[in-house]
């Protein structure tokens, strides 16, 4: 009890503080919002929240890119997951349901990727369902075999950011700037960037689910033997 | 504008180098050396750059700030990113040898994820001290801590697991205090570009409440005293290499990003009596930081808490440099003592890294006879010390000789006075694990051998940390390009 005391106080003051701090903003809101809309038109897209994302603070979406691929990376470092227990082949109603619910929420994902350049949507909603997918896959054990293959999800989780980093050295490359997309290409750079994110975002979520890295038959043996590679 | 290749490697070629290194497990050792090659190329193409033709900038996207980000660099931003090849590149050649020594398979296994985190670390650590745009500075933030909090889970033992998470706490609240904070900056002023803030800033509630809770945040990433309790678990229990990069380099990315926001970006704040509060702190730090090294039974976590005093320095030099007469000189003086303390305490855990996998322990009272077994770890430690002790001609001693003479030039006394008890603070700590390790033993021990590239990495780092004071007038030349305006010219 007496802890809380102090940690309560602290709380407070920080409430106030934040309080004073809101109620002193100004009261008409500044922002870069009218820039943004007048510059519209040079991003390549007509949705003002992808044009920041990927055009004007395109850079910062490389770095979260990055964070994802981290996270997945770090979470493997840390231990073998285990694959769900349940298996859901022996229940056909559940079954087939995912039958059809797979193909709709891929498609789906594809629909969001698409009309993320004109409408709310793109890259990490897409990506948040076909993680969501994935989890239905992962506790239905579905695929289970191509989901052993190492290298294969390495790659797929990678993809976003080599991609995202191959965009900005060609960019560099074509025009003098990272991200600096050549006058009227936009568009085309943003789907491309777009579409590997997308693989890589889905992939990392849904891998997450299993809490650590899979398990793999060829790991097993390689580890029996660690003095053979390297 | 067309801007060179240099800032834009800086940045693809440690992210790209991770991302690989992931994909490709086994060919990790690689992809940092590629990284190390290119990233050593394009600092000394940048600091070129920087010297003839002043400050450089690359409008990421096309779009300058405020609507795009713009990554920037001044002599300041060419110090760290050199600070951070050189202990990264001695950390790339001596950590093979380190993980491949390990002898259980799960170890050994997770010594291959190793490479990824490190890259990342690498890349965030670039992004952090190039960018000019203090929302992309809270994305390196997030890079910086998940890879640091990855790294030090991976010894794979209870204390480091225990440690790791209390990391990951702090680390993660300290930045979402810090992204508060951007987010009223930006409500305020219009803009999150850190160098068109100094016009904006109206102080008012809004940007005293912004700066505190940024300050904040940053100053628990920073370890500053009394936020430092996570420090010393993390970087004791963490693996050898990774300690060096913590205690050089992580916690000082903080520290940078405080300079940039009280002296560029909100100098109209700087107070008297905030510098003071900072100056204060770090004083605390001095004096808690080196007693408790006194009294460690471990080697690992004594040099853990000379970090912890060891930052305490840094602070100093918001009270001096903030002074209207001798600022530069105080400014240059921090960053030196920064840069020798960077290699200083990279050379004093990778000695301590040594000694763990030669003695198979790192107790401080049994070292005796350690300097028969690995003389060249023995004198690297020995010179390292020299340095943080601040012996001249060391950069330590060259940090704090100009912290000294512009306190007393200012009239600053009380900080001479903590300055010199923390340098025979430090001296005893130092000279208690040398005379453990001079100790001559009668009967010789049977160490496992320990590869001569983890040695001489080492005492490469050392030497480095004892040359810098000779070689002091070459950082401060640099410092002056983009040195900010609030620091009242080239000083005395």
């Amino acid at each position: 009890m007496i802890r809380r005391v102090p940690i309560g106080i602290l709380s407070l003051a920080l409430l106030a503080g934040l309080a004073w701090a809101v109620l002193s903003l100004p009261a008409t809101p500044t922002g870069l919002t009218a820039e943004s809309l007048v510059k519209l038109p040079e991003s390549g897209v007509t949705n003002p929240v992808t044009a920041v994302l990927l055009n004007y603070r395109g850079y910062d979406t490389l770095l979260e890119v990055g964070v994802l691929l981290l996270a997945i990376v770090g979470v493997w470092s840390l231990r073998r997951g285990e694959w769900p227990a349940v298996d859901l082949r022996d229940r056909p109603l559940l079954m087939s349901l995912l039958r059809v619910l797979l193909p709709v929420l891929v498609l789906a994902a594809g629909y969001l990727l698409w009309i993320g350049a004109f409408a709310p949507g793109g890259a990490f909603q897409a990506g948040a369902l076909l993680g969501g997918a994935l989890v239905l896959v992962l506790l239905a054990g579905l695929a289970r075999r191509v989901l052993q293959r190492d290298r294969l999800l390495r790659f797929g989780l990678a993809l976003g950011v080599l991609v995202f980093a191959g965009v900005c050295a060609v960019t560099k490359l074509l025009t003098g700037g990272m991200l600096q997309y050549p006058a009227g290409s936009g568009g085309k750079w943003i789907l491309l960037i777009e579409s590997a994110a997308l693989i890589s975002i889905g992939l990392t979520l849904g891998l997450l689910y299993l809490g650590g890295r899979p398990a793999l038959k060829q790991e097993d043996s390689s580890e029996r033997s660690p003095h053979a590679h390297d | 504008m067309i801007s060179s290749w240099s800032i834009a490697l800086l940045i693809l070629g440690p992210l790209a180098a991770a991302a690989l290194a992931f994909t490709f497990p086994k060919q990790g050792r690689w992809m940092a050396l590629a990284s190390a090659m290119v990233t050593v190329g394009a600092v000394v193409a940048l600091g070129r750059e920087v010297l003839v033709g002043g400050v450089q900038t690359h409008h990421v996207g096309g779009w300058s700030a405020p609507l795009g980000i713009d990554l920037r660099a001044d002599g300041l931003a060419v110090l760290m990113l050199g600070i951070t090849a050189l202990v990264s590149s001695a950390v790339t050649l001596y950590s093979p040898p380190y993980f491949l020594a390990e002898h259980d398979a799960e170890a050994l296994h997770r010594g291959r994820y190793f490479w990824p985190l490190f890259l990342f670390l690498w890349t965030a650590l670039n992004g952090l001290f190039l960018t000019a745009d203090i929302f992309n500075l809270y994305v390196t933030l997030e890079l910086l801590g998940f890879a640091a909090v990855a790294l030090v889970a991976l010894a794979g033992k209870r204390e480091a697991l225990t440690a790791a998470m209390r990391y990951l706490f702090v680390s993660l609240s300290a930045s979402l205090f810090y992204l508060l904070g951007v987010a009223l900056v930006y409500g305020q002023c219009a803009t999150v570009d850190l160098p068109s803030l100094a016009a904006k800033a109206q102080p008012g509630p809004t940007l005293w409440v912004a700066l505190a809770l940024m300050t904040g945040g940053l100053l628990a990433k920073a370890a500053l005293f009394p936020l430092h309790f996570w420090l010393p678990p993390a970087h004791a229990n963490a693996p050898a290499p990774v300690s060096a990069l913590l205690s050089a380099l992580v916690v000082k990315g903080a520290f940078y990003i405080l300079l940039r926001l009280w002296f560029e970006a909100f100098p109209a704040l700087m107070t008297p009596a905030v510098a003071q509060v900072f100056g204060a702190l770090g004083a605390g730090a001095i004096l808690w930081g080196s007693v408790n090294a006194l009294f460690q039974k471990r080697l690992k976590l004594l040099v853990a808490y000379s970090t912890v005093a060891q930052l305490g320095y840094l602070f100093l030099l918001f009270p001096l440099a903030a002074a209207r007469e001798g600022g530069f000189l105080a400014w240059s003086g921090g960053l030196i003592f920064l840069g020798a303390h960077a290699c200083a305490k990279t050379a004093m855990f990778l000695t301590a890294g040594n000694i763990l996998h030669a003695a198979g322990h790192d107790r401080i009272k049994d070292l005796d006879g350690i300097t028969h077994v690995l003389p060249i770890s023995a004198f690297a430690f020995g010179l390292a010390g020299v340095s943080l002790v601040g012996l001249p001609p060391s950069g330590g001693f060259a940090g704090k000789w100009l912290l000294l003479s512009a306190s007393l030039a200012q009239g600053q006394w009380w900080w001479v006075a903590v300055m010199l008890v923390g340098s025979l603070l430090a001296a005893a700590y130092i000279m208690r694990v040398l005379s453990h390790a001079f100790t001559n033993v009668s009967e010789p021990r049977r160490p496992h051998p320990i590869p001569p590239v983890m040695e001489w990495t080492a005492l490469a780092l050392a030497v480095l940390a004892v040359g810098l004071g000779l070689a002091a007038s070459w950082p401060a030349e640099l410092l002056h390009i983009g040195a900010p305006a609030a620091l009242g010219g080239p000083g005395l």
